[in-house]
Formats: structure tokens, sequence, C-alpha cells
């Protein structure tokens, strides 16, 4: 069981409503991006195999399901997070403003043992809005924000044109992969009720 | 979310008693559903789930910054406020909208006679409390069938309370057999008791494998093996007399495998005995429970961080199927309708009015008589539960982390009249720090005093008080194996039960006496199959779909 837990890692995407959580998401697990927003509907989590240092690991990444939209995630959300994925959009400020109290909620609500190495990555999302004329917060101004809290990893997007997103979950992959596990000691003797059986079906041979 | 927003910080639950609401809140947008739903208890959770999984446009709000209502896992330091919330603020009654009236809502406290003792060992924040405990699923459960049938499965794991089961007997405790291969190694048994226990077991088996076939394969299976309608209806515990079960053999079937929980010797009104039927049907469960998950041990399993984590599973399951959240956002009043017949609509504590078709209420919440013809208050008092939480020191058994002990009736006092269920917890469950253990109690009551008493006798029979200078335990030389765990803190108080109504507004039952969640899951189906009669509950197909999106990959 703990080898299964060091091959499935746990990714969550924290950020505004809008910003373009999902659309990354997509992008990245299906290459696939629709210009028509809706809140999000019918995801749950998405996977994709990936392939590390000659090494295989499952990427989980859980979207909010529309409950970041009145701060409404429950705690359970949080929990065994290995990697928590910061999105803001570039042409809108707020958004930007409120990564902070993103990366505070994560880590009130995870609680991860070592706060201060906890692994994050922040994106600012949907460059290529009007050839980047419609841009208010400057790239500068967002990588001295990662700077002061820990040299957070920086990564300029654009879910749309699939720019940078491969790039982007690469390093966060291998951050999660750097994430210990805490639970560790809690997880051995675990019951999913579910079983293996659906997980492996959706993503193949698990050899 | 920041420290300055303490709101909505996990650090400043309120008991939900109304509050402050947060005046940021974007406007809820669209401002009429299909179902408005006030409360994130586990049945107002499924039913969000098997609304949203319906096709319907839900908006669940929660007047706390957690989830959960009466059902949630919270932390220690924030128990009291609880327990005793402060009462809810008088709602503003501003003009109604259109023609509709506004009818304030008030929440009333559904717990009573809150006592604490002892101090909680720091950090208490790593402890978490159930407010539903003591409760377990079994393997094979309705509530473990739901949880798959939603996809909420992906979203809670569990662990055994691998410890199994104990009977208090006579002042001591006793291992219960969970599967025949235990009877006979059970060094406590004679050799008679186990030779009837044994052929009980069988009798129970047969009869429920031949009542499982269908009737065209009937002439394959012996039907001699079914145990006759008039046994079926008897009082349980007369067949087991039949059956030649021995008084202590009886209590470990009747309170530690049936779950009785009233006396069934005594002479409590009838409808308190349950019958052959209802007592298979539970041993029926409790052995189908055994060995359906390749890793769990025994028939029960318990939720990873508590209880709490069950609603979160299905609002998760309802929020991926569109239906939207709002925590810390208190119901003030119900909009009714121009002949104020109907309610139609919630106004919100942030002063917006959302119109419904459908309304459903947090039990917590006084709900509104209309008129008398809807037989106005239920004047019956309604059922009460006891029940105790406690931080012991050491496991009640040597050696296992997570134990059940019965306490069947008149065992711990001559007035006990229904039995004590405890559930200890450890530190595998991510519920209390290491080196500690929780452990749950409950029992019905009419009377709340005898009730808790009942409670606080149960923990005096197993766990000796913290000696004054803080030691723990009076003999050093005492064999480590023989010396009572330590009770370290504790909080009793008494519950009300009220059951779920649909009528004149739905509402949900609260948390029952019982030790899983059959019935409340039950009334749940049932108040859905109401608002919905030609829609399924929650259908198989529910479950998001994981698959890699392939199928329009072309």
């Amino acid at each position: 069981m703990a080898s299964r837990r060091r091959m499935l890692l746990k990714v969550i995407i924290l950020g505004d409503s809008g910003v373009g959580k999902t659309s990354l998401m997509n992008q990245y697990v299906n290459n696939k991006f629709s210009n028509q927003y809706k809140a999000t509907i019918g995801a749950d989590f998405l996977t994709k195999e990936v392939q590390i240092d000659d090494r295989l690991f499952t990427l989980q990444i859980w979207d909010t399901a529309g409950q970041e939209r009145f701060q409404s995630l429950g705690v359970a959300f949080y929990r065994g997070a290995d990697c928590c994925v910061l999105v803001y959009d570039v042409n809108v400020t707020k958004s930007f403003e409120r990564l902070n109290n993103w990366r505070e909620e994560f880590l009130i609500q995870a609680s991860p043992s070592d706060p201060e190495n906890f692994p994050f990555v922040v994106l600012g999302n949907k460059i290529d809005v009007d050839g980047g004329n419609s841009r208010t917060v400057s790239e500068k101004k967002a990588k001295a924000w990662c700077a002061s809290k820990g040299n957070i990893p920086y990564f300029e997007t654009s879910a749309k044109e699939g720019f940078n997103v491969e790039a982007a979950f690469e390093c966060i992959a291998r951050n999660a992969i750097k994430n210990e596990p805490e639970d560790d000691t809690y997880l051995p003797d675990t019951i999913d009720v579910g079983g293996a059986g659906r997980q492996q079906r959706s993503s193949g041979c698990e050899c | 979310m920041a420290e300055a927003d303490a709101g909505s910080s996990p650090s400043s639950v309120d008991g939900g008693g109304g509050g402050s609401v947060q005046n940021d809140y974007p406007t809820i947008d669209p401002t009429s559903f299909d179902v408005v739903i006030c409360g994130t208890g586990l049945p107002e959770s499924v039913l969000a789930a098997a609304c949203a999984a319906a096709g319907k446009t839900v908006l669940h709000v929660d007047p706390s910054s957690l989830y959960g209502s009466l059902y949630s896992s919270i932390p220690l330091p924030s128990l009291a406020s609880f327990l005793s919330p402060d009462p809810s603020p008088p709602s503003s009654t501003a003009a109604a909208p259109d023609s509709h009236t506004v009818v304030d809502l008030q929440r009333r406290s559904v717990y009573s006679e809150v006592e604490f003792s002892g101090a909680a060992p720091e950090p208490a924040r790593r402890f978490t409390v159930d407010l539903v405990g003591p409760r377990v699923l079994y393997c094979a459960d309705e509530a473990v069938d739901l949880l798959l049938r939603s996809g909420g499965s992906h979203h809670v794991e569990f662990k055994s309370v691998e410890g199994g089961s104990l009977l208090y007997w006579e002042g001591c405790l006793y291992p219960v057999p969970g599967k025949r291969q235990d009877i006979f190694i059970d060094k406590t048994l004679g050799l008679l008791e186990k030779r009837t226990l044994n052929k009980f077991f069988n009798l129970v088996k047969e009869h429920v494998a031949a009542a499982s076939v269908s009737p065209d394969e009937a002439g394959e299976v012996d039907a001699s093996a079914k145990i006759p309608e008039e046994d079926l209806d008897l009082p349980f515990v007369e067949f087991l007399e039949k059956q030649g079960l021995s008084p202590k053999m009886r209590a470990v079937v009747l309170y530690a495998i049936a779950m009785a929980d009233y006396d069934q010797d005594g002479a409590d009104p009838l409808e308190r005995l349950i019958t052959t039927r209802e007592g298979i049907q539970t041993i029926s469960l409790y052995s189908s429970s055994i060995g359906r998950f390749a890793n769990a041990e025994g028939a029960f399993i318990y939720p990873m961080y508590g209880h709490g984590e069950l609603p979160q599973a299905f609002c998760r399951c309802a929020a991926v199927k569109g239906a939207l959240y709002v925590l810390r956002m208190p119901v003030a009043a119900l909009l009714l309708d121009e002949e104020k017949k109907h309610f139609v609509g919630a106004r919100l504590a942030s002063g917006q009015d959302i119109l419904c078709k459908q309304l459903i209420i947090d039990p917590s919440y006084e709900i509104p008589t209309l008129d008398t013809s809807f037989g106005g208050p239920d004047l019956k008092s309604p059922r009460k539960v006891a029940r105790g939480v406690c931080i012991i020191s050491k496991s009640v058994k040597q050696g296992s982390s997570n134990v059940l002990v019965v306490f069947p009736p008149k065992s711990l006092e001559e007035q006990q009249v229904a039995a004590v269920r405890l559930l200890q917890l450890s530190s595998n469950l991510a519920v209390c720090p290491p080196e500690t253990f929780v452990a749950y109690l409950s029992t019905p009551c009419t009377d709340v005093s005898s009730g808790k008493q009942c409670i606080q006798k149960a923990m005096h029979a197993l766990f000796s008080p913290q000696a004054s200078d803080g030691s723990e335990g009076h003999l050093e030389t005492a064999d480590e194996s023989t010396v009572k765990p330590t009770l370290i803190w504790n909080c009793v108080y008494v519950q009300e039960i009220r059951q779920g109504t649909s009528r004149p507004l739905l509402s949900c039952p609260m948390p029952d006496e019982h030790l899983d969640y059959r019935n409340i899951l039950e009334s749940t189906k049932k108040l859905f199959t109401d608002i919905y009669p030609d829609e399924e509950f929650l259908p198989k197909k529910s479950a998001p779909v994981y698959a890699d999106d392939d199928t329009d990959s072309e």
C-alpha cells in the first residue's frame, strides 16, 4: 500500500472562479479547450499517467467542482494533497490578490506538518487574452510574490493555446513527488470501499 | 479565509447559531432553484446528491463554516459552542417582495444537560469529535452502497473496528464471537455453550441461504432449512430461549450482534421487543459484512477523520453534479405564497430572497406551523439519547485499536433499561493524537438524568478517574494489562431525536440512537421518493465517470 501511495499523486487546483482551473486541467489531460464558460460541472478529478525520471506516476488532479465560488470547499477536499496549484487570471487583479487567501486557506485546512516546505505552484493564466494588452498583473509582480512565499515556482500559461501547460504540470508532478506524505502511518490498512477496480479500468494497465 | 476574515477560518467554528454573515458574498445567481436545502447533515447531503443526480438545480446552504450540521465531526475546542449554541438573533422582517409573506425562522437547541469534566490534553485541536457517536458502518450496509452509487466512495477511506466487540457481563468483558471460528477458540465459553451457539449460527445461516433463493428455484433447496413463520414473528428473546441459549449467550446475540436497544427480558412495552425476523435480519447483515472487503477485519468500519467526512463526500458528489454550495449562510426566514399555504422560497441571512419549488430545512430549525390542518406541532415529546465522549489513556482491550463494547440492560445497575454501547477509536483513524484513545457512548433514554447516569456508570466501569496528582493508576506494581485506562477528559449530554417529516415542510431526521445509519438513510430515501416519486434515488450510474474521455476524442 505504501508503494501505491507513492505512485498516486493528489494535486488540487485552487483559485477564484473563472480563472481557468478546469480549462487548464482539460488542456493538460485531454488536450481540449472550450471557450464556453460554465461553472464547473461533471468533473470530480482527472487522472493522467506521467513518467518522471523513468518512473510512472498517476497524477490525480482535483477540481473544485464550483465549491470555491462561495469559499465552501470542505476540509475533506484538501486532505492528502501532494501539491497545491494556485491559479489566477493575469487580466484580473483581484484574482491575483486573492492568491494569498487561497494559500492560507489551504495551509489551515490541509494543515500539512511542514507548511514552510509544502509544494505550491502558481500559474498566471489567460496570457493570450487580447494579445496580452488587457493584462493587469505583471510577471514581475507575480514573481515577487512567489519569491516572498518561499520561492514558489511560477508559470505563465494559456489554457486556450496550450501554452506552457505541459511544462507547468511537469513541475507540479515533480514537486508532488518530493512531498513526503505525512499520514503514511495511517494508510497501510485503510479500506477503500470503492476498491481499485474503477480506477484501474480508467487508467488502463496498472503494471 | 485570511486571518482578518475570522468568520471563515475553521478555527472559529461557530455552533451554527447564526452570527455575522459575510457582507462580501457575491449575490447568488440564479435566484430560483428546483430545490433549496439548508443544513449539511448526512440526510440533507444525500438528498442534495440525489436531487442533483436527478437533474434538479440545487442550492445547498449551511449556517456553519463546517459541513455536517448535526452529523459533523468538530475540533474538540469547538465542541462546547456546538452543544450550547448562542440563541439565534432575531431576524429582521423586512417587507416581503411581490405578494409573498415572510415567516421568521428560529433555531432550537437539540442538546441539553451538557456537562464537561477534566482538561483535554493539548493540542486539543488534534481531537476530532463526532456528534453522532458511537457509530459505525456495516461493510455490507446501505451507507456503503450509497457511497459507491454516488461516487462518494472516492472521498472517504475507512478502517476496521479490528478489535471486534466485547460484552460487559457481571463486571467483566467477554469477546463476542464474530464468526463461527471465533466460537471454538473462545476460552471463556463452556463446551455446551459453544455447541449451542454454533448450532444457532448454523440455523440462521441456513435460514438466510434458503430465504434468499427466489421462489422458482426453491425446488432445489431444502425448504425445511427456513425458520417457520410463526417463529419469525416471535420475540427474538423467546426464540433464543427455545434454542437453549444461556442468559449470557442470549445477551451476546440480542445486544452485541442483533443490537437490540431495550431490555428484551423486562416488562417493557411490546413494541420495544425485537422479533426473530428483525434479529435475524441484523445478524445476516452482520455476517455478510464480514469478509466483504479483503482488508477489513470484522463487520464494522469507521471513516478516517470521523463521521463528518460522510456528508462532505455526498456534498462533493452533489457539487460535481452542479449543486451550488454556500457555507456560513443561515436561512433567516421562509417565503409563503399569497394564500399562505405553500412555502415558495427562503430569505437568506444576506437578505437575498431565493425562490424554489422544494424547500428542505435542517431539523434544528423550528418549523413554523401554517394552520391547524397540518396537525400542529408534534405533541409527543421526542425520543432522546444520552451521549458521552471520553479521552482515555490506553485501549480497553490490550493490543486492539478500535473496539466496540456493549453493556446489556441491567448489567450496570438494576435501573438500566437500555443497552449502552461504547466505541473506542485510536489514533490510526486520525481522530486523536498517538498514545490517546477516544471513546463514544450512547444509550436511548426517556428520563435525561437516568440516561446520563447510565453513561457515567459505563465510563466508571471501564475507566479509572485521573488521580488528583495527575499520575495514572494507584498501584504502581499492578500488571500493566490489568490497570484500567485512565479517564482524562469527558463530556456527557443529551440529544433529542426528531424524525424526518415531509409536511408542512421537508425536514430530515436527526442522528438516532442506533449504531449505524440504516434507519436514517431509509427515511431519507423515503423523503426523496415523496418529493420526486418518478425519479430513481441515486441510481447506480450517478457516479461521475473517471474514464479518460476517449469516446469523442477523434
